[in-house]
């Protein structure tokens, strides 16, 4: 599910669920690869966590935002916060894991 | 949504068009990382250099279906008048290419410095179908086809014409088969072998700098091989060039994702090695200066046939046949036409890749029609049969049967260093699923064309001109002794229901 720069407060920031965010590239083929894999996810975890990919390059402010160095980068949130990244592609484990963490957050908080 | 109706680019933006140019703060950077960009310089916006009176605009906004300037063909949306550079146009592939793009409508230019001419003929072998010299294809063209083709005799290695050349056309797509092609050639001596890397890799690079300084916007059509990936004996599938992004390492109760990574080649010749190193080259092209790929990892190609070429005599393609310069389909074909049996090394069970010459003119022209993005390397696996030597040795015998002809198969000691027994799972998905493309033809239907042509009495002649060209005497070891044959027989041809 593909996000952009207008309303990525809303669908991220102000989201009840934990998010993790993929930002991408079209020159990245990495980010090209993964991406049957993070809209899999995406399918499966409606309704318990949200999925959302940004491409850097036609949202370069949220981009710029979360100082993003490399691609693809995940970033997941909880309450509007950041609670973990990573750079590089991820395996389905490493994905799963980082939503997990995302979600924990909101019973520690 | 219809297939038949809806083109496979209808919904590609400006983004990945060649008449844009971006404005405004992008900031390419380097090595796959992106840069850190300030989000108070502004929006990202483009201008289009065909339509300047629009001036700056989102390059989202529109997309090809809509753009004015992106006319509906079978092939898919293409650029009206797109300008198409063919390196290696006089060539078997490079011909036929030019024309169906002159037909559709491209603006057409292309060089070649007649190479292959000059080593099939040094051979002592030629074309079995006689073809004409590129200027008179050239007015045969413009004769029976009503198109305009430009040719200039230039060598990809000259790079001062090259770059002129490439700044003058200013190019929107560059397609690279300006390669020598032979396996069994780059194999024969060290001259052949450095003459191979020098001509492909070497000419590749060069062409890598000028597409920088002229034509960065230019998308490049390279031709790979299948050949690259080699035939791994776990039975690995042949991914298309890049890892999937489920694919998983794991080591010592560790993982990591391969997604995106190149896949491991293991090229099985000279000739080979010099296509992995052109596809690193234009890979590497792509990350440093924003250059815009798609590496073909193209199967065997066989066959002689598509509408263009069938126009007229005059404008017919290349067909060799020797060891050297021909592909197995069309020497076994030649050779049944002859009565020679048909040469199979070693055990016959190995398994490649293969399309027929009109599939694959109408996938190259699919990637032309749906340019990659700024930065973007991809690669696609150009495969529609897979078989063995063997299969096709036996078809070919059945069919040569239609023609009166009586056909035995040779196994002889293989000449080459392969795999003999292998696995061989191609994955070839994204030319239909992302571009379109639907074969027209059939194996057993190209066969029996390229029989109907060649059981004609002038290319008889001409096949039997070359009969001892057929044979293979090009060890790759290098040693010069005879190979041996190690089974004769005829196959068995089933008789077709009435």
């Amino acid at each position: 599910m593909q996000i952009s720069d207008e309303i990525f407060a809303d669908k991220v920031l102000k989201s009840e669920q934990p998010v993790l965010v993929d930002f991408w590239a079209s020159w990245c083929p990495p980010c090209k690869m993964m991406q049957p894999l993070v809209d899999r996810l995406h399918d499966e975890l409606t309704g318990t966590a949200e999925i959302v990919s940004i491409n850097i390059d036609q949202n370069p402010q949220t981009a710029a935002e979360y100082k993003i160095a490399g691609v693809p980068t995940f970033v997941s949130f909880r309450n509007g916060q950041e609670v973990t990244r990573k750079t590089g592609a991820l395996t389905e484990n490493q994905l799963r894991k980082m939503i997990d963490t995302a979600s924990e957050q909101n019973q520690a908080a | 949504m219809s297939e038949s109706t809806a083109c496979h680019n209808a919904n590609q933006t400006c983004w990945s068009c060649p008449a844009v140019e971006f404005k405004g703060h992008v900031d390419f950077r380097a090595c796959g990382q992106a840069a850190f960009r300030k989000a108070a310089e502004g929006q990202l916006v483009v201008e289009c250099k065909r339509r300047p009176e629009i001036g700056y605009f989102d390059p989202t906004s529109i997309t090809f279906e809509h753009c004015t300037e992106w006319k509906k063909t079978d092939s898919g949306y293409l650029l009206d008048g797109m300008r198409v550079l063919i390196l290696g146009m006089d060539g078997y592939l490079g011909w036929p290419l030019a024309l169906k793009l002159a037909k559709l409508g491209c603006k057409v230019y292309g060089i070649d410095n007649l190479l292959r001419r000059k080593l099939v003929s040094e051979r002592g072998a030629q074309s079995v179908i006689p073809i004409e010299t590129m200027e008179n294809r050239v007015k045969a063209a413009n004769e029976e086809l009503g198109v305009e083709i430009n040719f200039q005799e230039i060598d990809l290695m000259d790079r001062d014409a090259l770059f002129a050349y490439i700044k003058e056309v200013q190019p929107e797509s560059i397609v690279q088969f300006a390669e020598i092609p032979s396996a069994p050639y780059s194999m024969a001596d060290v001259d052949k072998a450095v003459d191979t890397i020098q001509n492909n890799v070497v000419g590749t690079l060069g062409l890598l700098f000028g597409v920088r300084d002229h034509a960065p916007d230019a998308s490049i059509i390279k031709l790979g091989t299948m050949g690259e990936y080699g035939s791994p004996l776990t039975g690995r599938p042949l991914f298309e060039g890049l890892f999937p992004g489920d694919a998983v390492l794991q080591y010592k109760g560790e993982e990591w994702s391969l997604g995106g990574e190149l896949t491991p080649r293991d090229p099985v010749s000279f000739y080979h090695v010099s296509k992995v190193q052109g596809t690193f080259s234009v890979y590497e092209a792509c990350k440093y200066w924003w250059l815009r790929s798609y590496d073909v990892m193209q199967g065997v190609i066989y066959g002689n046939h598509s509408d263009e070429l069938a126009a007229h005599p005059s404008l017919a393609t290349r067909f060799d046949i020797d060891e050297w310069w021909g592909t197995v389909v069309n020497r076994f074909v030649a050779q049944a036409v002859i009565g020679m049996p048909l040469t199979i090394y070693g055990s016959g069970n190995q398994l490649r890749g293969y399309i027929t010459l009109k599939d694959a003119m109408q996938c190259i022209t699919r990637l032309i029609a749906a340019p990659p993005e700024p930065g973007q390397y991809d690669v696609v696996n150009q495969v529609t049969d897979v078989m063995s030597v063997k299969q096709i040795a036996q078809t070919v015998a059945t069919i040569g049967a239609e023609f009166g002809l009586d056909t035995e198969v040779q196994r002889i000691e293989n000449p080459r260093v392969e795999a003999e027994e292998h696995p061989y799972e191609v994955i070839h998905d994204k030319l239909s699923e992302n571009f379109g493309f639907a074969s027209e033809s059939s194996f057993e239907d190209e066969v029996r064309g390229m029989f109907e042509v060649l059981t004609k009495p002038e290319a008889v002649a001409r096949i039997k001109e070359q009969e001892s060209k057929l044979f293979p005497t090009t060890k790759w070891s290098g040693e010069s002794a005879k190979l041996k044959v190690l089974e004769t027989w005829k196959p068995e041809i089933k008789d077709k229901a009435a």
